[in-house]
């Protein structure tokens, strides 16, 4: 069987570390270099696995590289995608997919120009509970879906997250888009009203909301609610959950993606802690793009996907300015 | 002190249990227009029964009056016990529109009786304690909170819940729960944005309110739920975060084989027992508010409060735009 060549841009999103290990757990996939302005995010990576090194990603795209995993700050997506398309490279971009609706247009339409396929990193996807979920609103196990409640909670990422320039949100902006990805998929239907409300609450003087409540209305009558806040504190036993009430005509669905975990009390943590055990999401998703690629088939999760659900986080700022629900 | 009960369904019979049980407390009756419903609920509280309000008042010295008829009715038995110069205790919701809920307040002044509202949330042990802890700081200043209330739909037991002129919906009779509680650990609310989806079968809200404290909650409530009822509330702060679940403080199960003969199953019944259950801790609290003059947990005026707030998630979900209070 053929290999893939992939290099990695950016490790700004701490994601990148884990896409890595699930990188090298795949014997057809070769890393090809790692590129990071800030050597110091890559320096262990780097000098424990033997990875080359590059300075400006610009170096890695003139590396022979088949595709490249983009794990930079929201607001360099775009550049980077569009760079890697046009040196002809498949990309898999970590979620948003970009800041503005604009960007993102433009990071398809590279892709799209170069031959080249666009994955939005959306984990989610791959969690087993959310796949049977899907699985069971096929089968029709709860007739047809009336609303969604989800939850997206998180603690404060602090770093670039918080600076409005490099994240082009805060809380809404990084935890509309998993949920919103998932209920997308479920739904098969579009957007048509998005109202939102978010506020700094938890962090005085932070540049960025770190509170929001998103709601959205679909073309197919389903309406649904996502918490989408960094509201976890440090004392809380995990980072945060990812769970959908789905409520159809025919019954109900609960999803709560990290409940597999076992309880550890260890007086070194000074708190008890949730140590999940569950199958590792961002492992499916890694291996499922590769394999997407090494096919010749279209990725899983589209650049499409990707815009769809940024943008009802970027709908969702609109609101919170208005007040009032914005029509997509 | 005396006391009468109107209404003897499933309410009543816990309102007159309670009342019985009570040592400084006499029930002097019980009445319900199923005349089997008051005869079996004064027996088995040692007291007589009526199938008629008047028939009731014109024949018992009482000094309060419960009410625990359906909704739609409370207005109406509220401010005819108040006109008789009763105190009244009443289930919530206080009434099923704010116009309503004022003229009964109005009422029960002009007539120098006090008014208490059933929101017995509040003397649940465990938002009892979640209040004292958010009042204590312990959390810090609260930002988002999240409230879950959900069920199987009481219509099919009781027609009158489906019918929204007589019980308001899931909003008015369930959500109104929640809505009074974050109100009180909350504050007042600014902002009401609601959805809903209503048939024969169901009723399904979602309802975001925004305080004036810049803090947000969203409520969840569920009449057609398929399965056993069941509560969560969880407020996140600056300092920390609370959590209840009703599901995961189940204290005792009682698993029972024997029922395995017929259909094969096992018998299943999860219970949170305590000594003192919130029904009796409210009735009881109402009955001393009364005794010793003093301000209750709930008022009146609570009770107005968390209506006009389910009033405006029902006008939201109607014109689909966040209603300014
Ligand atoms: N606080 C709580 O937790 C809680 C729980 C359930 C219901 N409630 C409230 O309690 C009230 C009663 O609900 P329920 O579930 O007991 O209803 P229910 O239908 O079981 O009981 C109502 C009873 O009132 C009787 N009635 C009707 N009209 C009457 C009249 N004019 N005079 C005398 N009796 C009359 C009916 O025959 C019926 O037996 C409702 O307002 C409901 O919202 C509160």
């Amino acid at each position: 069987m053929k290999g893939l060549k992939v290099g990695m841009i950016s490790f700004a999103h701490g994601h990148a570390y884990s896409y890595f290990h699930s990188l090298r757990q795949i014997p057809e996939v070769q890393i090809v270099g790692i590129a990071d302005e800030v050597r110091s995010r890559v320096d262990s990576i780097v000098g424990e696995y033997g990875v080359p090194y590059f300075a400006d990603y610009r170096e890695l795209l003139a590396q022979d590289v088949d595709a490249v995993v983009i794990c930079s700050e929201n607001a360099h997506h775009a550049q980077m995608a569009i760079d890697a398309a046009n040196a002809k490279k498949h990309v898999l971009c970590e979620k948003p997919l970009g800041t503005t609706l604009e960007e993102m247009e433009r990071m398809i339409a590279a892709c799209k120009d170069n031959g080249v396929q666009l994955m939005t990193a959306f984990p989610c996807r791959y969690l087993a509970a959310v796949v049977r979920a899907k699985e069971a609103v096929e089968r029709g196990d709860i007739g047809d879906i009336v609303a969604i409640k989800g939850t997206n909670h998180g603690g404060n990422p602090g770093s670039w997250f918080i600076d409005k320039q490099l994240s082009g949100g805060g809380a809404a902006m990084d935890h509309t888009v998993h949920v919103m990805d998932l209920m997308n998929w479920l739904l098969q239907s579009k957007v048509t009203e998005v109202y939102a409300y978010a506020a700094t609450l938890f962090q005085e003087d932070l540049g960025v909301d770190d509170a929001g409540m998103v709601h959205i209305k679909f073309e197919n009558g389903v309406f649904a609610a996502l918490d989408t806040s960094w509201s976890r504190p440090k004392s809380f036993p995990t980072w945060g959950d990812v769970t959908m009430e789905i409520v159809g005509t025919k019954g109900v669905i609960s999803v709560d993606g990290f409940a597999q975990h076992n309880d550890l009390y260890s007086d070194e943590a000074g708190k008890g802690l949730w140590t999940y055990w569950g199958d590792d999401m961002d492992a499916y998703m890694v291996k499922d793009f590769v394999r997407a690629l090494l096919q010749g088939e279209p990725v899983p999760v589209t650049g499409e996907d990707g815009l769809r659900s940024t943008q009802v986080a970027l709908a969702a700022y609109e609101s919170v300015k208005l007040g009032q629900p914005v029509a997509l | 002190m005396k006391i009468a009960v109107v209404g003897c369904g499933g309410m009543g019979h816990v309102h007159a249990l309670e009342f019985a049980k009570m040592p400084n407390v006499e029930l002097v009756g019980v009445c319900d227009i199923v005349p089997e419903l008051a005869e079996s609920l004064a027996q088995q509280t040692g007291t007589s029964a009526f199938t008629s309000f008047d028939a009731m008042m014109s024949s018992v010295e009482a000094d309060i009056v419960s009410v625990a008829v359906p909704s739609y009715l409370h207005k109406e038995l509220v401010i005819q016990a108040a006109a008789a110069g009763k105190h009244v205790i009443c289930e919530k919701p206080i009434a099923l529109n704010v116009e309503d809920a004022e003229e009964m307040v109005r009422v029960c002044e002009a007539n120098g009786v006090q008014l208490f509202v059933g929101h017995v949330v509040r003397f649940f042990p465990e938002y009892a304690q979640i209040k004292h802890q958010i009042d204590a700081g312990q959390i810090g200043k609260v930002g988002v909170a999240n409230a879950k209330r959900v069920g199987a739909h009481p219509g099919n037991v009781k027609s009158w819940y489906k019918e929204a002129d007589k019980s308001g919906g899931v909003i008015v009779d369930l959500m109104v729960h929640d809505i009074d509680f974050m109100r009180w650990a909350l504050g007042e609310v600014k902002s009401v944005y609601g959805m809903n989806k209503y048939d024969d079968d169901m009723d399904y809200a979602l309802v975001t309110l925004v305080f004036e404290s810049g803090a947000v909650a969203n409520l969840e409530a569920f009449w057609g739920y398929p399965g056993s009822f069941h509560y969560t509330a969880e407020f996140a702060g600056t300092a920390g975060l609370v959590q209840s679940d009703s599901l995961k403080t189940q204290s005792l199960q009682i698993r029972n084989s024997e029922a395995e003969a017929d259909g094969g199953n096992f018998v299943e019944i999860p219970q949170s027992p305590g000594y003192r259950n919130p029904y009796t801790v409210e009735l009881e609290h109402f009955i001393g508010c009364i005794r010793d003059g003093i301000e209750p947990i709930v008022t009146a005026r609570d009770a107005c409060r968390a209506l006009t707030i389910a009033a405006a998630a029902q006008e939201s979900i109607r014109t689909g735009k966040a209603v300014l209070l």
